[in-house]
């Protein structure tokens, strides 16, 4: 029977082609209005490390100057970053499966190869841990170890793209490479990796790229390798050496911290909380004591990453959607109506009611369907316009698999939608109104 | 066969109440052909409509087969639409943008029989009302009288146990009438119970029986006549005027 | 041309009326609003920067490995390229305004460890700053070529002893006070005098409600990073990009990268793309729904035309003539419009309201919505127009054909 109404709602919509093109028309610019801006909001918003990202903590600390708290807007939050001094403190806990504390450095590439132009590589200084915490996969080598963490080792962790420039792609595990002035021993080449949201650092831009060098957040001190990142200062202190800073008040560093259940969260909770007890004994934490752990995707919402004024867009796009419905059932309605002797005829030769809904609810689905694969080619033209928009809109404002679906799913169901109405209203047509010659 | 009882039909709007059937009762027993005639407004079409279920009446019962039809649900007179009656339509109500084969299809199609037993009964049907080789056409591209004939095969496929035909030949010549009217008098002859309404006393004389109705009622419902007898006093009534 | 057939022929077919009426509505106030918001991105991209942003060139030179010097990189750096031909002025700047990346901090009017701070983007200019960027400054003067300090002066870690301010910023920190002459203090109670104001400028971050609070230190940027912004001569700025970078490189590519030679429009424009996106996609959404809802107009009208043919047939035969059938339609389309755009004056007000509410978006100017009506009675005008002439070409001998 399926096939069968398969076969009439073809019959039927192939009879009237402009109408059912505008119901395609419509149903199609609706869904790729919504899904371009639903690709959007779904790249920021969906969970970047679903395997682990409940057991990934944000790190914060609330060493705030007591006169004001650090965002005016929402006074319960903590600073985003960790003084330096902090950040060292609690590598020492006992508590975390892996921790590591974060930041951004600028480091300049000099090939080996004197043809090869020196070039501006941004390095995260960060723990060995980093890369087993956060799933990052390696094409060559690995991590470095403890040891090189502790003695704030010159070894390094290149991208991809990094070792294409230095070493033409090739494995290049053991071998210098020479950052600035320093020489640094590659432990590792990471394979491609790009979360769409660079959630280990929202701070630093939630759009950013993945960093091209990794290397021990311990040689920053040894090294006096300069801040590059957002440093927030509440503290009237003078400043003008990298000691100055990475002793001051200001916020520098971000923590992360991987805790496997509920116990070691609550351990290491009342961990921070004595050390930030302690602190207070020395005169530091004036604020009432707010230390968070959030894991990646609360972090992600308390940093707002879906911007406002995306989500303003997105709820235009819904109601857009629903403007274009309105249209369709409109069309439906009429085209419905205007086929009511032939269903009285169907009812009379003995059509159940169920038998002519399902066979219009088969008419609107594949409305539905062709509007659903018209809506994925605009939005993807709509994507194409938004990357071509946006610098930094390459990566969110792609379409995946789900994303596909979930554009079928929306088209088909809002014409069928869109199509209950007319069906209901025809199913209660008395059969025998239209028979009679007119 | 078909047996109603004291039916009555009342139309309510805001303003006013008509009354298109008063207490009609009517038995037509298996094998019979009757005609229903009388004026415009007399009750032939609400008659019609509850006879073939596509209405219900306000009052009254009605039998069909050895049922109480009356009280049925929508989804279980649809159903008794489909398996016992065969409707005929005075503008023949095929759907023109099905050919005959398809047209012929629909009822079979809600009945749920498979695709074999339905291209036979098909065939079958088209067959028995001459149009085999044009099953490929549509309505369109036949004519009125082929057109009729492809409404009563399909009202046959489904086997009903009657047939009820509204005006079959109004829309037709006399001569593309006459075969449909030939036809039908030659299914009843197989068996088949008809029920035929029509305002043409010409066509009704054809029929066993002849019940007329008068503002919603019986007003008469002549025996049953041999269709001999029929023929016999309609050739020399016809004379003078020809 | 009477109004009450129409309405009780509506009325009988409401089902239908009511759905385009909605359908206007919804458009109505979807178009209102994004009409209402896009317009405000565009006046927020489109507000004045103080800077003669169209004519300038800013690049980066970043020093590394143990042979660079700062100072002297910089010093040739800019002997060469206020040399080029077509180059107005140069300024050695610790960031570039307008690019969202830059540094603030509070300052305030007394020795006072209690008064008041106001937040100020800072930026290190030399003398040639006023040049370089274009601005005006109304009251007091530029720096002089000896207050500006070389990034290996003794004291550079000091305050500089004069700074140049917004007016903007100086009416936050001074009030209807004259702020020249005035001396503004830091944190750690360092002071400098106020010796220029700017009449506009706009600083780092453009989303920052104190956008044009800016001040200026004769100063130049620490190394190993310094960036330039070279002012060209109307008309020149293109051709003066290769130049530039070529210039650069030729004076030292051993010990410093040269990177982002680029015009300031491309990093304000980069600025503001995500305020330029949302106003093209609501751009976008207001024609597209104009569009559905026109065809889905002319689609209705069409249909309805001819379902009643025999009716406009019926019509014509006893007595209409074309134009009335034309107006009968144009009536028709004219009062679903209107009581679309009556349901749709509600919708717009509560969806500016609800959104208001929600995301902080500024309160409808009702201009808009009047706009938005005029647009709507035109389109639906427009839409039925077509149907309407095709209707009053039904023939009258329709009446009487049975089909």
């Amino acid at each position: 029977m399926f096939l069968y109404n398969l076969r009439l709602a073809r019959l039927s919509l192939m009879k009237q082609p402009l109408l059912t093109g505008l119901m395609v028309l419509a149903i199609g610019v609706g869904v790729g209005a919504c899904m371009t801006i639903l690709t959007f909001v779904y790249s920021l918003t969906s969970d970047p490390i679903p395997e682990k990202s409940d057991q990934l903590f944000a790190v914060r600390l609330d060493s705030w100057g007591p006169d004001e708290p650090y965002d005016d807007r929402r006074p319960d939050e903590a600073p985003w970053q960790l003084t330096h001094a902090d950040a060292m403190a609690l590598l020492e806990s006992p508590v975390p499966t892996r921790h590591a504390a974060m930041r951004k450095a600028v480091f300049t590439a000099v090939p080996e190869n004197r043809d090869v132009a020196p070039f501006l590589t941004l390095s995260r200084m960060t723990g060995g841990a980093f890369f087993d915490m956060f799933n990052v996969p390696f094409l060559f080598g690995g991590t470095w170890d403890e040891d090189a963490d502790r003695n704030a080792e010159n070894v390094v962790v290149l991208s991809k793209e990094t070792n294409d420039s230095l070493f033409g792609g090739e494995n290049s595990v053991g071998r210098e490479a020479r950052f600035g002035d320093d020489v640094f021993r590659v432990v590792g080449v990471i394979d491609e990796w790009q979360p769409i949201v660079l959630y280990y650092d929202v701070n630093n831009g939630p759009n950013n790229d993945v960093e091209d060098v990794f290397m021990p957040y311990t040689i920053g001190d040894r090294r006096e390798i300069d801040m590059s990142g957002n440093v927030n200062c509440w503290k009237d202190e003078q400043i003008d050496t990298y000691f100055d800073l990475m002793q001051s008040e200001c916020v520098v560093t971000q923590f992360w911290a991987e805790l496997e259940n509920e116990a070691q969260v609550a351990e290491y909770q009342s961990w921070l909380d004595r050390y930030t007890e302690g602190q207070k004994a020395l005169g530091r934490f004036e604020r009432p004591t707010n230390n968070r752990l959030s894991t990646v995707t609360e972090y992600m919402k308390i940093r707002e990453v879906a911007a406002d004024e995306i989500l303003v867009v997105m709820s235009i796009g819904v109601l857009f959607l629903a403007a274009c419905m309105f249209n369709t059932i409109g069309i439906i309605l009429a085209r419905f109506i205007a086929k009511a002797p032939v269903i009285g005829l169907r009812r009379a030769l003995g059509a159940s009611k169920a038998a002519i809904f399902r066979q219009h609810l088969v008419e609107v689905g594949v409305v539905g369907l062709a509007g659903g694969i018209l809506g994925l080619l605009l939005s993807m033209l709509g994507l194409a316009g938004v990357r071509a928009m946006l610098s930094d809109g390459d990566r969110a404002a792609h379409l995946n698999l789900e994303l596909v679906l979930i554009a079928i799913v929306i088209a088909v169901s809002s014409a069928i939608i869109a199509g209950l109405y007319p069906t209901w209203r025809i199913c209660q047509l008395a059969p025998a109104g239209y028979l009679k010659t007119q | 066969m078909l047996e109603m009882n004291d039916i009555s039909r009342v139309y309510r709007t805001d303003l006013v109440e008509t009354h298109a059937l008063r207490g009609l009762s009517l038995s037509v027993e298996a094998g019979e052909f009757v005609a229903v005639t009388g004026p415009s407004g007399s009750g032939k079409t609400t008659f019609l409509n509850i006879a073939g279920l596509l209405e219900t009446a306000t009052s009254g019962s009605y039998m069909l087969d050895g049922k109480d039809v009356s009280k049925l649900s929508d989804n279980e007179r649809s159903r008794i639409r489909n398996e016992k009656i065969g409707f005929i339509f005075q503008s023949f109500n095929l759907i023109p943008d099905l050919n005959i084969f398809d047209n012929v299809d629909v009822p079979l199609r809600y009945r749920g029989f498979n695709g074999n037993e339905r291209r036979e009964r098909i065939e079958r049907a088209l067959e028995q009302v001459g149009l085999a080789s044009r099953m490929r056409h549509l309505p369109s591209q036949l004519s009125g009288g082929q057109q009729q004939r492809a409404a009563i095969a399909r009202a046959l496929a489904g086997d009903p146990a009657f047939l009820l035909a509204d005006e079959p030949t109004g829309n037709l010549d006399s001569l593309m009438a006459r075969q449909v009217m030939d036809l039908l008098e030659q299914i009843n002859q197989n068996g088949t119970t008809i029920v035929m309404v029509t305002h043409d006393p010409e066509l009704a004389r054809r029929a066993h029986r002849n019940v007329q109705l008068l503002d919603g009622k019986i007003a008469t419902s002549n025996p049953f006549t041999p269709q001999a007898d029929v023929a016999d006093i309609a050739e020399p009534a016809m004379q003078p005027v020809a | 041309m009477e109004i009450r057939p129409i309405l009780s022929a509506m009325w009988r077919n409401r089902t239908g009326s009511v759905l385009v009426a909605v359908q206007i509505a919804l458009t109505l106030a979807i178009v209102v609003n994004c009409m209402f918001m896009a317009k405000s991105r565009i006046e927020f991209i489109a507000r004045p920067s103080g800077m003669d942003i169209e004519n300038i060139i800013t690049a980066q030179s970043l020093g590394f490995g143990s042979d660079y010097r700062h100072d002297e990189t910089i010093d040739a750096d800019l002997r060469a390229l206020r040399a080029l031909p077509g180059v107005i002025a140069v300024t050695p700047a610790s960031g570039i305004p307008m690019s969202g990346s830059g540094s603030a901090t509070g300052y305030k009017t007394s020795m006072d460890e209690d008064a008041p701070r106001e937040t100020a983007n800072y930026y290190r200019f030399d003398e040639h700053a006023e040049q370089a960027l274009g601005v005006k400054i109304i009251e007091g003067r530029g720096f002089t070529e000896l207050e500006v300090r070389r990034a290996d002066d003794e004291n550079y870690d000091r305050m500089p002893p004069q700074v140049i301010i917004t007016k903007a910023y100086a009416e936050r920190l001074f009030g209807d006070e004259p702020a020249l002459g005035q001396l503004i203090y830091d944190g750690l109670n360092e002071s400098a005098e106020v010796v220029g104001i700017i009449e506009h400028q706009y600083g780092a971050w453009v989303h920052w409600s104190s956008f044009d609070n800016v001040m200026w230190f004769p100063q130049r940027q620490e190394g190993p990073s310094i960036r330039y912004i070279i002012r060209a001569e109307p008309g020149q700025r293109d051709a003066l990009i290769p130049v530039v970078e070529q210039t650069m490189q030729e004076l030292n590519s051993s010990s410093r990268l040269v990177r982002n030679v680029r015009t300031m429009e491309e990093t304000v424009a980069t600025s503001y793309e995500g305020d330029f996106a949302i106003a093209s996609t609501l751009i976008v959404a207001i024609i597209l729904l104009f569009v559905i809802t026109g065809l889905g107009i002319v689609g209705l009208a069409s249909f309805t035309v001819r379902q009643r043919t025999k009716q406009i047939g019926t019509r014509r035969a006893i007595g209409a003539r074309k134009r009335d059938i034309i107006r009968y339609f144009l009536t028709e389309n004219w009062l679903m419009t209107t009581i679309g755009i009556v349901i749709g004056t509600v919708l717009t007000i509560s969806l500016n309201y609800a959104l208001a509410t929600a995301f902080e978006i500024e309160r409808l100017n009702y201009v808009y919505l009047v706009i938005g009506m005029g647009m709507l009675w035109l389109l639906g005008f427009v839409a039925v127009a077509e149907p309407a002439r095709r209707a009053s070409n039904v023939s009258p001998a329709v009446a009487t054909r049975t089909v």
